[in-house]
């Protein structure tokens, strides 16, 4: 067997000027030398004690950065309108019957990663975990009914309710704050830190990240959904 | 009044279309009017005072997020807010005849769109810009590739790619801010970037560079825009031009001006900004596709306002203002009329003009035109004036004569186009166009007209709004104080 | 006792941020090379996601320092001291949901391409161009 084919000049010149570039700043960033600066996580993480929320990386993305998550939510809902928009209406009819440890093991799993996504979800603000992550757990267990079951089909007009209601609260939370604060995303709901570790603690915060999973999840499920190319609708 | 209505009215209302869906199919359209003219009346609110604002996300600043309302921002929130309006009423009239397909989907596009813009020029913390970047970029990706024949696809794919890259190394230049300087508030920012050494001030000079640099359509990586342009619906296409390109204009000058005021690398931003003109404007002579030689007029344009904004004056600024108000109504004006022209007679190449039978449309073109180019009495012309004054003064005598000669090569093209639309020859039917519609030029041409006799009734308001874009002193006490 | 002094040796700031450094400059190596020459659109969306992820290792490596734990309560842990820092890591699930999102944008468009027109080379994907 002959391994050897032409390695186009292209390459070669690709490799070189990556490399050139790759080196200059591998050189520029070492010698600026181990910097310790004092940041501005040190001091919101001493503020995340006074939110009565055990989990540090979740108030700041909720609630201190949490106009950051709008955001991110908001480009999560355009992508999956985007990907709705390109590829619905190709349902692809035939499609092979799957093995049959599949189909029954599907059965049995997907009600327990289910629960564990939900799990993952509401109690983002104690352990690691939060409303992406349970939401991405959901959407997998989506994905192993869609792999298993060649009929199974997201029912969308719920995913749609879902989506729109998880959306729209998330926006209104925003703007209660507003009015009752003064401040757009404040934190208006009671957040004594005596409540630390017990579900019902931090205010707003347990709140909007279980919206955000709710809208993660069920966007998650469309855009597998779309690209399994198994919708008939958008 | 807050400034937080802006951004998140528009995201509540697209997050909110599909329950709006069924109050009918024109509920939508209707609802999104109106919600676009409330916000106009807000903004037209919010200019009669004339004092800095601060509207706090969550904690106070320098910790948290916030949004700062001067008079810069100020006038960029009334030309987008004033823009989509019209925007929006043109489309109205369109959807009658030519609806766009999966209408929802749109209106909760252009939604995204107009709040992604109107929060990049209002948000004063640097990874909120750059999530308001990727909510822009992810709507104008699917905006052009909406038609899905080969070439809008084509074209979704380009920016999508171009963009994607942009993302990657301005990502990495916020990383390094955060690693070196400990803060991602721009005021914060300003106060200590200085204090890192050269090759460190430079290595995140540049990958912002880079990642501002694709989007902001300067010369070396404006290659994907004509495509994009080109690919599109020309109704898309004026909303790139005239909203898009001018909030990450005002993004990438605000942190240039904040981080590195007064820097070495200035004449280099200069030399770049003409030499893109340069180049843009001569590529557009052989063009003979409508779209393509509008975009090339775009880019001309845009490198001539990224060249005067970086002399850093604030009578450049007020300079690169009025340009980016004369060009964003002008090119408005004109995508606009390509779009009821390429709809009616199907076809984007410039003779076609030869056959155009609409008074309405001729004037606007006429006219926008003349703007662009810079003739008296009409607004592109105290921008050119007053851009050319500041190259004088700065002693940039280089640049201003390719300026000067970039205007001249932009000037045949122009005419050649008047050309097709007042030649002798067969006439087709007559273009109709909706109320609505004529109620729409006739206000961009107004807006040109006006400004361009009486400019002195808005110097005012472009004098505070250089003067706040140059105020970084200002800026960066307002926030690490602390306010509310 | 050599396995302590071991930890010791790169539990020291300067050789955990030299290697983080070197492994994300050698990724972020790979995904521009890949971008640079790879033809396939869908080749060139994953060189793209490669060079992402060495930002976010970049990002990650150089904030973190050993000796801190991570910033959630529990096991023992009773107050937010000696954590560490939770900015990078709000900033990071951002970016990657973020970039997830962008990327299976520009699958969807490289599908709906390829069924209109069969094509995948970045080359052949030209029908706009200078007249």
């Amino acid at each position: 067997m002959n391994f050897k084919r032409d390695i186009p000049s292209r390459t070669y010149s690709g490799f070189a000027l990556s490399a050139l570039f790759i080196l200059t700043i591998f050189n520029i960033l070492l010698e600026s030398g181990v910097s310790k600066t004092q940041r501005a996580g040190d001091a919101l993480l001493a503020l995340s004690g006074k939110e009565g929320v055990a989990n540090a990386v979740t108030s700041v993305v909720v609630y201190f950065r949490g106009f950051d998550t709008l955001g991110e939510i908001a480009v999560l809902f355009i992508a999956a309108l985007g990907i709705g928009l390109m590829l619905h209406g190709d349902r692809r009819t035939e499609h092979e019957e799957s093995n049959y440890i599949l189909q029954k093991a599907s059965k049995l799993l997907f009600p327990m990663i289910m629960l564990f996504g939900v799990y993952v979800m509401v109690y983002g603000h104690l352990s690691p975990g939060g409303g992406f992550q349970g939401g991405v757990i959901i959407a997998s267990g989506i994905l192993l009914l869609l792999i298993s079951d060649g009929s199974f089909e997201v029912p969308h007009a719920v995913i749609s309710v879902l989506e729109t209601f998880a959306g729209i609260s998330y926006v209104l939370i925003g703007l209660i704050g507003l009015l009752v604060l003064d401040k757009f995303l404040g934190n208006f709901l009671p957040n004594d830190v005596a409540q630390m570790g017990r579900l019902f603690s931090g205010g707003i915060i347990p709140l909007v990240y279980i919206v955000v999973g709710i809208k993660v999840g069920s966007e998650m499920s469309m855009i597998v959904q779309n690209l399994i190319q198994r919708s008939d609708d958008d | 009044m807050s400034s937080i209505y802006f951004v998140a009215l528009p995201l509540l209302f697209g997050f909110a279309t599909p329950l709006l869906k069924r109050f009918g199919k024109n509920g939508v359209a209707y609802a999104s009017t109106a919600m676009q003219a409330a916000l106009f009346l807000l903004a037209l609110n919010l200019a009669a005072t004339s004092s800095w604002a601060v509207e706090v996300i969550s904690i106070n600043p320098p910790l948290g997020i916030s949004f700062i309302l001067n008079g810069a921002s100020l006038f960029f929130v009334l030309l987008f807010m004033l823009l989509m309006l019209l925007f929006s009423l043109y489309y109205l009239g369109l959807r009658k005849e030519e609806p766009f397909p999966d209408e929802n989907k749109f209106f909760i596009l252009l939604n995204m769109l107009l709040a992604s813009s109107i929060g990049l020029v209002l948000s004063s913390d640097i990874f909120n810009i750059y999530v308001f970047f990727e909510i822009a970029g992810i709507s104008a990706y699917i905006l052009s590739a909406y038609r899905k024949t080969p070439k809008a696809l084509e074209a979704g794919l380009k920016y999508l790619l171009t963009g994607m890259v942009a993302s990657a190394f301005l990502l990495f230049g916020i990383a390094l801010i955060y690693i070196h300087l400990g803060s991602l508030n721009l005021a914060v920012l300003s106060g200590s970037f200085h204090t890192l050494p050269f090759n460190m001030k430079l290595l995140i000079g540049l990958l912002l560079f880079v990642g501002f640099g694709f989007k902001v359509e300067i010369f070396p990586l404006n290659f994907w825009v004509t495509d994009v342009y080109e690919g599109a619906d020309p109704l898309i296409d004026s909303l790139f031009s005239s909203i898009v390109v001018k909030a990450y204009l005002f993004v990438f000058f605000h942190i240039l001006y904040l981080f590195m005021p007064a820097s070495p690398f200035a004449p280099f931003l200069l030399l770049a900004g003409a030499v893109s003109m340069l180049a843009a404007e001569i590529i557009a002579l052989k063009q003979t596709n409508l779209k393509r030689v509008f975009a090339y007029s775009s880019l001309g344009q845009v490198g001539l306002i990224f060249a005067v904004l970086s002399l850093e004056s604030r009578m450049a600024v007020e300079a690169g203002f009025f340009i980016v108000f004369a060009h964003s109504v002008a090119k408005m004006a004109i995508f606009l009329s390509l779009t009821s022209v390429i709809h009616a007679h199907k076809s984007e190449e410039i003779s076609t003009l030869k056959t155009l039978n609409s008074p309405m449309i001729t004037v606007t073109f006429i006219f926008s035109m003349l703007s662009l180019l810079g003739i008296p009495l009409f607004a592109g012309f105290v921008g050119k004036f007053l851009a050319l004054k500041s190259f004088a003064s700065s002693g940039e005598f280089l640049v201003l004569g390719i300026v000067l000669f970039a205007s001249l090569v932009e000037s045949i093209y122009y005419f050649k186009i008047a050309g097709n639309l007042f030649g002798k020859g067969e006439r087709g039917a007559k273009l109709r166009l909706a109320p609505s519609q004529k109620a729409v030029f006739s206000i961009l041409i107004l807006l040109l007209v006006a400004v361009g006799t009486m400019p002195w009734l808005y110097s005012g308001f472009l004098h505070n709004a250089s003067a706040a874009m140059v105020d970084t002193a200002t800026y960066a006490n307002l926030l690490t104080g602390g306010l509310k | 006792m050599m396995i302590e002094s071991l930890f010791d040796y790169f539990n020291q700031g300067y050789v955990i941020q030299s290697l983080v450094d070197t492994g994300s400059m050698i990724l972020f190596f790979i995904g521009f090379f890949g971008l640079l020459t790879q033809r396939h659109i869908i080749k060139i969306f994953m060189s793209i996601s490669v060079m992402e992820i060495a930002v976010f290792l970049f990002f990650i490596g150089n904030i973190f320092d050993v000796k801190f734990t991570a910033p959630i309560l529990g096991d023992g842990h009773d107050a937010f001291v000696s954590m560490n820092d939770p900015i990078p890591h709000a900033m990071i699930l951002t970016a990657i949901v973020i970039g997830m999102a962008v990327f299976a944008l520009g699958v969807s468009f490289a599908i709906e391409y390829y069924k209109l027109t069969g094509k995948t080379n970045i080359n052949d994907i030209s029908e706009m161009g200078e007249r």
